[in-house]
């Protein structure tokens, strides 16, 4: 079947509004469930359904990335909207039987509330999803990301529709420039900017290119848009190349993420089939092939010239701007890139128009970001907010808080080329400029939260590594001033720092961001930098007094009991992998300091706070005085 | 247990006399009168051993062990020869054999000589899949299929390491053939993307997500165990071809950090403690 009208658009709309009110289990088959064993729990979903002679009534719908990953597997009932979560395949005949034939939701495998503990049922009254405003991810959960009919039921293909039928490229671009969408993809530049830039370069061939090149470590939000809603990504690029006059284009998506090649796949042949991708879209005469391309595992890739060097099947290494990829871009021709998350707000804003964008966020950073929410918070997962809102929300409402007896240490934000914000600022609006006065970026959008279990020196020489490790070699004092950096950092972990040392890393830092062609390079001390700049006395006490705070630098730091906290309840002896805490039953214990290992057993295990970690000489001064 | 051998002698009642004593042994052996029938035939099968003269016409046995210590290096070799002038021996003994006889011999020595050489671990442990053991018509067939379109390399290389596994030097020298480009062009690409491994893999992948997520929840300390359970460091593959370890940064799940992938499977929340409980499964 062809689609050659708007008509037609609403037809398969009817067609699928109609079963609007059908049953249906709406099961996580994103990423992270699918490695919970989602798949297991489908067929048992199944079988439960088909015992209980509910199979015509009841679907079960693998849906893309609910967002909810931390809770994982989990299911929503379609339309009451009920949320089941932590599910194994044992769960399944149990809710098949309560729900669906007794009628009754069953409490077991509801969400908690982290404080009253008191279950919630329904999807939207759980305070991580009520706090979100989706845009991006308006379809997440929501439909089967391998249909395209579902997609069309949600008002897919309209705006490319629009665009294609009834506006001109002029039109398109002011609606995108006057909305105010900044590039999701870190640098936040000006999207409809980036369009005309590259729509008044004159040449018949140009490409429009889509950045799936996840490499932040931390992040996964394109890698879930892609999962749970690809046609999304499709549309937005078929928007772009009208308004630039693109006619082919590339989605360059990590080989990492085989589940979002396999939907995207899905999704072009699906489109090509429609004749929504192709020859003559619409009718309207205008062309447009979409190629999907693996990138190879190289960060820099995610850089974009290095990006287009790797279409073009070469090296991924950066070239020097001017001129810019809207004039020279992939094959020397004119090129705009555009990030996953930027394509995916594109249609929303063609069809409910520029002012509505911007009354989500705020004067300069308009609509809403995606946020992969990780690390120490109790509720992690992937969350859409709009900006303006204060970390501290998104930390604390969003989030849920922290664990009992873990207290917040940092929030790092940006991956690699961002950096770490401290307590004291969590009150800050998420913006573009408010992020980068702390010297992190919004960058794509990993945020994870560190607790007092984490070295702040530790989290520096770990991105110092991976900036080190995925510098392209381009550039000296990126291949060589990240390596010198980083054994400096390794030095102070072991113990070997010297006064002195932290002045100089400033000072590397410094050139290094001057010197360096690329984003890459430029950004690669942030993490350094904020760190010095906000937790400098966790770096002078590895100096000086030899402490980890955290306990995670194995040289410098020494467990022990205090006696006074310390119930002798002997979780700590029985949690110990060497055997080396002694002491009776209700009374205090001593950890035996030659044989420990540091491997913190007993610091997890131990309810009270009684093991406590001291610096590295801690014992051998006491030797002294004594 | 009958083992695999091929004789290799230009002298052909010695090669049928060999196979003889030694098939009477248990052992399936192949015999061939000249080095490039045998290069031909080990291109094809796999042996346990060869046992070969060193003087033969056109390519003699000095040259053809040399050809086996670069291509196979773990196969085990005897050498019989019947000039066993000192230099001749230095010769042999320099290019690493594992024994030599001296023509003639008795049948009893032959078999006493093979059955010890047999039972003695190859020098190299032996790769999984053998060099050149790929399909070298469908690497070649696939660097057609792309060879017109532009900017193919990555998509070629892609294919060609799902076909064989990985990238050695004589894959790359055909891409680059089959491609029409210089086989740097092919190597500096191979060498630059992370994706691409020169090195066979093992039977299972195991891979640690490094990422930032998995990375504060401890993903280093399972990385130092299990090079512990396997004995090998990153990057590196067991003895038994089993497992191989790599670290790869980040694949996105970090809601279930600290995770390990093995080959398709995923594990999340690892507990560090109980890294061997995960490998237990593939053992």
């Amino acid at each position: 079947m062809t689609i050659s009208t708007i008509d037609d658009l609403h037809k398969i709309k009817e067609r699928e509004n109609a079963k609007l009110n059908d049953k249906k289990i709406m099961l996580c088959g994103g990423t992270g469930c699918l490695a919970g064993g989602s798949l297991k729990i489908k067929a048992e979903l199944e079988k439960g359904l088909e015992q209980n002679n509910l199979k015509d009534d009841v679907k079960v719908v693998m849906t893309g990335c609910n967002g909810f990953c931390a809770h994982g597997p989990l299911m929503v009932t379609h339309p009451d909207g009920v949320f089941y979560e932590q599910l194994n395949p044992e769960a399944a005949p149990k809710i098949i039987e309560d729900h669906y034939v007794k009628g009754q939701p069953i409490e077991r495998y509801m969400y908690r509330d982290t404080v009253t503990r008191k279950p919630v049922s329904i999807l939207n009254d759980i305070p991580f999803f009520n706090n979100q405003i989706l845009v991006a991810l308006k379809n997440r959960g929501v439909i089967d990301p391998e249909n395209i009919d579902e997609y069309i039921a949600k008002d897919g293909y309209v705006a490319a529709a629009k665009a294609l039928t009834s506006m001109t490229p002029k039109e398109i671009i002011k609606e995108i420039k006057d909305s105010g969408l900044r590039g999701r993809g870190g640098a936040g530049f000006l999207t409809g900017l980036k369009w005309e830039l590259c729509s008044v370069v004159a040449g018949p061939e140009k490409y429009i290119l889509c950045n799936g090149d996840e490499g932040d470590p931390g992040a996964f939000m394109d890698r879930s848009i892609m999962e749970a809603d690809p046609h999304v990504v499709l549309e937005g690029m078929i928007i772009a190349a009208k308004a630039i006059g693109a006619n082919y284009g590339y989605i360059y998506v990590r080989a990492e993420y085989p589940l979002a090649v396999k939907r995207l796949r899905i999704a072009v042949q699906q489109a090509k089939e429609y004749g929504l991708l192709g020859q003559n879209i619409l009718g309207t005469g205008f062309d447009l092939d979409i190629e999907i391309y693996l990138g190879a595992g190289a960060y820099v890739c995610g850089e974009e010239t290095a990006l287009m060097r790797s279409i073009e099947g070469k090296r991924g290494s950066p070239i020097p701007r001017p001129p810019f990829p809207v004039e020279k871009g992939v094959w020397d021709k004119p090129s705009v890139l555009n990030n996953v998350e930027t394509f995916a707000n594109v249609p929303q804003i063609i069809i409910h128009g520029a002012e509505w964008f911007r009354s989500m966020g705020t004067e300069k950073s308009a609509g809403t970001k995606v946020f992969a929410l990780t690390g120490a918070a109790l509720n992690t997962g992937l969350i859409e907010v709009p900006f303006g809102i204060s970390l501290r929300r998104i930390v604390d409402d969003i989030g849920g808080g922290l664990k009992k007896g873990r207290y917040f240490k940092a929030l790092q934000l940006g991956g690699p080329s961002g950096g770490c914000i401290p307590e004291q600022l969590l009150d800050l609006p998420v913006t573009y400029e408010d992020i980068v006065k702390t010297g992190a970026i919004v960058g794509s959008g990993g945020m994870v939260v560190m607790d007092d279990t984490n070295c702040m020196v530790n989290l520096a020489r770990f991105f110092l590594e991976f900036t080190a490790h995925e510098s392209c070699g381009k550039c000296t004092p990126c291949r060589v001033g990240t390596r010198v950096m980083l054994n400096m950092l390794t030095e102070i972990t072991l113990g070997n720092g010297r006064e002195g040392d932290i002045e100089l890393l400033e000072d590397l830092a410094a050139d290094i961001r001057a010197a360096s062609l690329c984003g890459l390079g430029q950004t690669a001390p942030n993490p350094v930098l904020t760190t010095i700049k906000y937790f400098r006395n966790e770096y002078e006490a590895h100096i000086r007094d030899r402490w980890c705070y955290a306990g995670v630098c194995k040289n410098l730091c020494t467990f022990y009991i205090d006696e006074s906290l310390c119930t002798g309840c002997t979780a700590c002896a029985r949690a110990c992998s060497t055997s080396c805490i002694a002491g009776e039953k209700k009374k205090p214990h001593t950890i035996n300091q030659s044989a420990c290992v540091q491997c913190r057993s007993c610091f997890t295990a131990c309810k009270f706070g009684a093991v406590k970690i001291g610096s590295a000489d801690k014992f051998k001064q006491q030797e002294v005085s004594i | 247990m009958g083992r695999n051998i091929l004789v290799v002698d230009d002298d052909d009642i010695i090669v049928k006399s060999c196979m003889a004593v030694l098939g009477s042994d248990g052992h399936q052996v192949s015999g061939v009168t000249s080095a490039k029938e045998a290069m031909e035939l080990i291109k094809k099968n796999t042996y346990d051993l060869i046992i070969t003269d060193i003087i033969m016409p056109t390519i003699d046995g000095l040259e053809l062990i040399k050809w086996l210590n670069d291509n196979y290096p773990y196969l085990r070799i005897i050498v019989i020869t019947g000039f066993s002038s000192k230099a001749v021996l230095r010769d042999a003994i320099a290019l690493d054999i594992n024994d030599f006889l001296p023509k003639p011999f008795f049948p009893q020595t032959l078999i006493d000589t093979v059955n010890r050489t047999l039972s003695t671990p190859p020098k190299v442990p032996v790769p999984q899949k053998t060099v050149e053991l790929f399909d070298t018509e469908r690497l070649l067939a696939i660097t057609q299929q792309y060879r017109k379109k532009r900017g193919a390399l990555i998509t070629v290389l892609q294919e060609a390491q799902e076909l064989i596994g990985y990238l050695p030097a004589s894959a790359q020298k055909i891409i680059a053939k089959g491609m029409k480009i210089p086989v740097s062009e092919v190597y500096a690409v191979v060498s630059f993307y992370s994706f691409f491994s020169m090195k066979p893999m093992g039977k299972y992948n195991v891979r640690v997500c490094q990422g930032t997520a998995c990375y504060v929840k401890r993903a280093n300390e399972i990385l130092n165990n299990l090079q512990k359970d396997l004995g090998i460091n990153e990057g590196e593959i067991t003895q038994d071809n089993l497992f191989s370890l790599e670290t790869v940064r980040c694949i996105g799940a970090c809601g279930l950090a600290p995770v390990v992938v093995i080959d398709s499977d995923t594990f999340g929340k690892v507990d560090p403690a109980k890294t061997n409980e995960i490998l237990k499964n593939y053992r």
